[in-house]
């Protein structure tokens, strides 16, 4: 399910008065959207073994301070990625011919699928932990902080992210589809450590737009 | 005896997995398994043994994911590993004196083609002909792509082998849990593509267990005409303590892989979790059986990359409107190449209902190779019809069957035996249907029997090549009445024949029936009428004629193809009021449709502004005073983006009905100036940058526009070429700001005069300094303020 409250963030929705226009141009997106998406997703349990700033999981070694505070005193990882497919891109594609402003919202919709998407398979992880009573960290993904993004080949061949769900890399390190998302989840036993979702107000990019915060939703735009 | 004649007439076994066996044997995960052709070489020829004395009779060579990609950082090139690879397989075969084949194994190549990704076409194809090459060298047998999720992809590997070598060729597939491939593609059109490249024999492979995968069989069956190949996983992959485990033990494998057999498949074996113990129960279970008889489906369709249309009871329309003939709007689009024009005209088919897209860019001024190639790779990228390759150009047509994504139409062939030399070898290497003309030598035929007789020599020479029957769409010739009344009846006459006595679809360029005569859309109905209920399979129409697809639809009801008349119910029952728009639209000014963003009321308020006022004056008075309204309320942020796009595209079509204005008479009045815009190296988003890119034609600037991921040199090329002030680069990643300012140095020091405006979510103004580009702008508005202070002085 796409979070319209979302997809205005992306959009950088400030409480402007929305008109009928927008509106429907906003539900046309969803509906197509959700119509023709394909959500894909797999993940992996790896042990784990942190030692200062590197962090080793299952042969991959990752240098980096802030994935390493991250999975503090985590015996196991959960290795995940996950797509919307295609159909984003192409309607981003698409509409960028006829209705530019459809385009945008694809692109915010799309924004806004993929990371509900990934928060539903985070639930099914968060169950299956319990059962072991492990905890789960907050999501963290390859470009946070100083997790290079190099490390994003090493998670696509080792969950064969290309065969199995049809995500690939360019030579930059993106991915495509674009509405894919690549992390790393630590599993620990202390309930206290772990937090339910980590939103984007711990980021350290104070000014960015779209940063998540309070917006009073005018009748009639959810 | 060798594979082909062997395939169909018995069962055959491929081996298991590879991969399975080889972690087992302490793969690390990630680690390349095909270095093992040459680190432990005793390890894979065991795993080979195991397989031939479980029984199978085609043994996977250890090459599946090799290519330039994968090994790019490996210390290996790609010949060695496919050479060792194969040599143990044969090796294998040797030692333990069994009879078998070696299959070259080939995998996807882990990127993804245009138009969505960044490989092109021609780089994937590259890649797999060093592999194939090499492989056939070293003693392969045969050539199997295998776990395939892209038929782009597929076609680029199949080109490779056809091409470099003489191996019988093999297609497996991974379907989703909707029995579609990654890329969205169905059965149907996967079928369609792999049939017309004359692939020896397909099938599916991982994915699933063999449970799962008999229930996508009996609709691969329906549809495909060569032998089937089933090559399941030992069930769906379930993660044990940080493993990958697979549950389908061998007995229960071979139990249900029996019934499949029984059901009809010409090679039965297994991928991720299959050992040589499921290979043996396999064999053992399988080995009493004889494969079903395969039996020629006969179904005339085409394929785009998501899905096939088939010509059958219910007829097709094919969109005739990307095309350059009378059309002087088009014909400039091709020679300014303004491909968002083409695209427009597509999608608005596409929207109207048309099945098929008739693409013809031929102008004897430009390069119609170059331009068909571009234009068949961009319509892949907005739209999932399937097209129609329209040129009389064989270098055009070869080029454009080669990028196509699927299983084209093409048109046309005729009955000069030069025409039939020239397409029928294109058609039987690269698959197709084909358009028949039937004229020849002697020129057209006055009378229906010239023109069977045509259409008979047509299919007659076509079977030379193997093209069946059902590839040909043949065209009896529309011949306008207003130079012959017996005309229309030559036409039906013909037409009729082809369909009901000779069994082969036809079609008609049906507009040419009028040509000559008044409200020509009158004829043109009534002729489409008649011409469908003689039988004709598909029309080449404008679909945006409101009366040619009502009597399409009326058509389809009539003649039972459109079942319970729903199509037509759900079109037509509500009344339609498509002018309530307009007139509304007639009360509003030009001014509110802007900043109101409506598009088609923009359009008419500034046609109807136009007969009132001097065309500055409505520019200056009206649209941009809009557009300032707008872009300041985005400033302010009281309006939203979506609403300042909207408002932007309203005074687009404004401008859009100016221009038109001016040309028609004869004002070619320059604009303000010429900006080059770009997403930079690396950098796949361009939304940003297509913003920017509307508002600053808004303004009247001329844009260029290099799209995404675009090299240093191109940037400085064009700007150098166009004599430009002002280059405008987008940026959305922190990794590729380095590109930007890669970019910026060599802007600079080629073009020490050119001014370079940067954007882009990552950026700040402290950044765009460092880089030193000579402004940053924090959103899309703050460019065109730059812009027009920019020219305002220099002029």
């Amino acid at each position: 399910m796409i979070n319209r409250k979302e997809t205005l963030r992306y959009l950088g929705y400030l409480g402007q008065k929305i008109d009928e226009q927008t509106q429907k141009f906003i539900e046309e997106v969803e509906v197509e959207l959700e119509n023709s998406s394909s959500p894909k997703s797999i993940y992996r349990e790896y042990n784990c073994d942190i030692n200062g700033d590197t962090i080793l999981i299952d042969g991959l070694v990752i240098n980096s301070a802030n994935l390493a505070k991250n999975l503090k005193e985590c015996k196991h990882v959960v290795l995940l990625a996950a797509t919307i497919g295609r159909a984003a891109d192409m309607m981003i594609k698409k509409y960028a011919v006829t209705n530019l402003a459809k385009s945008v919202i694809v692109q915010a919709a799309g924004a806004a699928y993929i990371e509900s998407y990934v928060d539903e398979i985070e639930e099914t992880i968060r169950k299956y932990a319990k059962e072991q009573e492990l905890y789960l960290r907050p999501r963290f993904s390859p470009g946070y902080g100083d997790f290079s993004l190099e490390y994003q080949k090493d998670i696509f061949a080792m969950l064969e992210c290309s065969r199995r769900i049809g995500i690939t890399l360019t030579e930059g390190n993106l991915m495509i589809p674009t509405k894919s998302v690549t992390a790393v989840i630590g599993l620990t036993t202390k309930e206290r450590a772990s937090c339910q979702k980590e939103t984007c107000s711990q980021c350290e990019k104070q000014d960015c737009e779209f940063r998540q915060r309070e917006i009073i939703m005018p009748c009639g735009v959810l | 005896m060798n594979f082909i004649d062997r395939l169909g007439t018995e069962l055959l076994f491929f081996d298991g997995a590879m991969g399975t066996m080889l972690q087992e044997q302490g793969l690390q995960s990630g680690e390349l398994p095909e270095i093992w052709n040459d680190t432990k070489e005793e390890v894979i020829l065991n795993i080979h043994k195991r397989y031939l004395e479980a029984g199978c009779n085609i043994v996977k060579a250890n090459t599946f994911g090799i290519n330039s990609f994968k090994l790019k950082d490996s210390g290996y090139s790609c010949e060695e590993l496919t050479e060792k690879g194969i040599k143990l397989v044969k090796r294998a075969i040797a030692e333990s004196k069994k009879e078998a084949y070696t299959a070259l194994d080939i995998g996807s190549l882990g990127k993804l083609l245009e138009p969505l990704g960044e490989l092109s076409f021609e780089e994937a194809y590259t890649s797999f002909q060093q592999v194939c090459i090499a492989g056939e060298q070293a003693g392969a047998d045969l050539c199997l792509i295998e776990t395939m999720n892209d038929t782009y992809e597929m076609k680029a590997a199949i080109l490779a082998a056809k091409e470099n070598t003489k191996l019988p060729i093999v297609v497996t597939m991974v379907l989703d849990e909707n029995g579609k491939l990654l890329t969205g593609a169905d059965m149907e059109a996967a079928v369609a593509m792999l049939e017309g490249l004359r692939v020896d024999a397909l099938g599916l492979n991982c994915g699933f267990g063999p449970d799962v995968m008999k229930n996508f069989l009996p609709q691969l069956r329906e549809v495909c005409s060569l032998p089937l190949v089933v090559n399941p996983n030992a069930g769906l992959p379930v993660v044990v303590n940080g493993k990958t485990c697979y549950h389908v033990g061998p007995e229960e494998f071979a139990k249900i892989m029996r019934k499949i057999a029984l059901e009809g498949v010409s090679i039965l074996g297994g991928c991720c979790g299959t050992t040589p113990a499921h290979i043996q129960a396999l064999v053992q279970a399988c080995k009493d059986i004889k494969p079903l008889e395969i039996t020629e489906k006969n179904r005339s369709v085409v394929s785009s990359y998501t899905h096939a249309v088939l010509f059958e009871q219910k007829p097709k329309i094919i969109g005739e409107r990307i095309n350059p003939t009378g059309k002087s709007r088009f014909k400039q689009a091709l020679r300014e190449k303004d491909l968002e024009y083409i695209y427009k005209e597509a999608l608005m088919q596409q929207e109207k209902g048309a099945h098929i897209l008739d693409v013809n860019v031929g102008l004897p001024e430009i390069d119609e190779v170059e331009m068909m190639k571009e234009v068949v790779v961009g319509l892949q990228g907005i739209t999932d019809l399937p097209l129609q390759i329209d040129t009389s150009d064989a270098i055009a047509m070869e080029m454009a069957m080669r990028l196509y994504n699927g299983k084209p139409l093409l048109n046309s062939v005729n009955g000069k035996q030069e025409s039939m030399d020239t397409v029928f070898p294109l058609v039987a290497k690269y698959g197709g249907m084909i358009v028949c003309l039937t004229l020849d030598e002697n020129g057209i035929p006055e009378t229906a029997k010239g023109r069977i007789e045509i259409a008979e020599k047509i299919i007659k020479e076509a079977a030379k090549y193997g093209i069946k029957k059902k590839d040909l769409l043949i065209d009896t010739l529309t011949m306008t009445i207003s130079t012959g009344q017996e005309n229309a009846q030559i036409t039906l006459e013909a037409l009729h024949y082809v369909r009901e006595v000779l069994e082969v679809h036809t079609t008609l360029g049906v507009s040419n029936i009028s040509f000559g005569l008044p409200q020509r859309e009158k004829v043109n109905t009534a002729f489409f009428t008649i011409a469908l209920s003689q039988g004709l399979s598909a029309g080449i129409i404008n679909p945006n004629s409101e009366a040619m697809m009502s009597a399409y639809y009326a058509y389809c009801a009539l003649n039972g193809s459109d079942s319970q008349c729903t199509n037509y119910i759900n079109l037509y029952s509500e009344a339609k009021q498509p002018n309530v728009m307009s007139s509304n639209n007639n009360e509003i000014t030009l001014f509110d449709a802007v900043v109101k963003g409506l598009v088609e009321s923009a359009r008419q308020a500034a046609k109807k502004e136009l007969k009132t006022r001097p065309p500055l004056a409505v520019i200056d008075e009206e649209l941009i005073p809009a557009l300032d309204q707008v872009g300041q309320g985005f400033e302010k942020k009281t309006v939203f983006l979506p609403q300042l796009l909207m408002s932007a595209e309203a005074a687009k079509a404004g401008f859009d009905a100016i221009k038109e204005h001016l040309k028609v008479q004869g004002d070619t009045s320059a604009s303000k100036g010429t900006i080059v815009i770009a997403t930079v190296k690396g950098d796949i988003h361009d939304i940003g940058k297509n913003i920017v890119k509307v508002l600053l034609e808004n303004y009247g600037f001329q844009v260029i526009d290099l799209g995404k991921d675009v090299e240093p040199e191109i940037v400085v090329e064009a700007a150098k070429t166009n004599h430009v002030k002002l280059v405008g680069l987008s940026a959305l990643m922190t990794t590729t700001v380095a590109n930007m300012e890669l970019t910026i140095q060599q802007l600079k020091k080629e073009l020490p005069e050119c001014k370079i405006m940067v954007g882009g979510a990552v950026l700040t103004q402290t950044y765009a300094d460092m880089i030193g580009a000579d402004f940053y702008s924090k959103d899309a508005m703050g460019s065109v303020r730059y812009a027009n202070d920019l020219f305002d002085i220099n002029n």
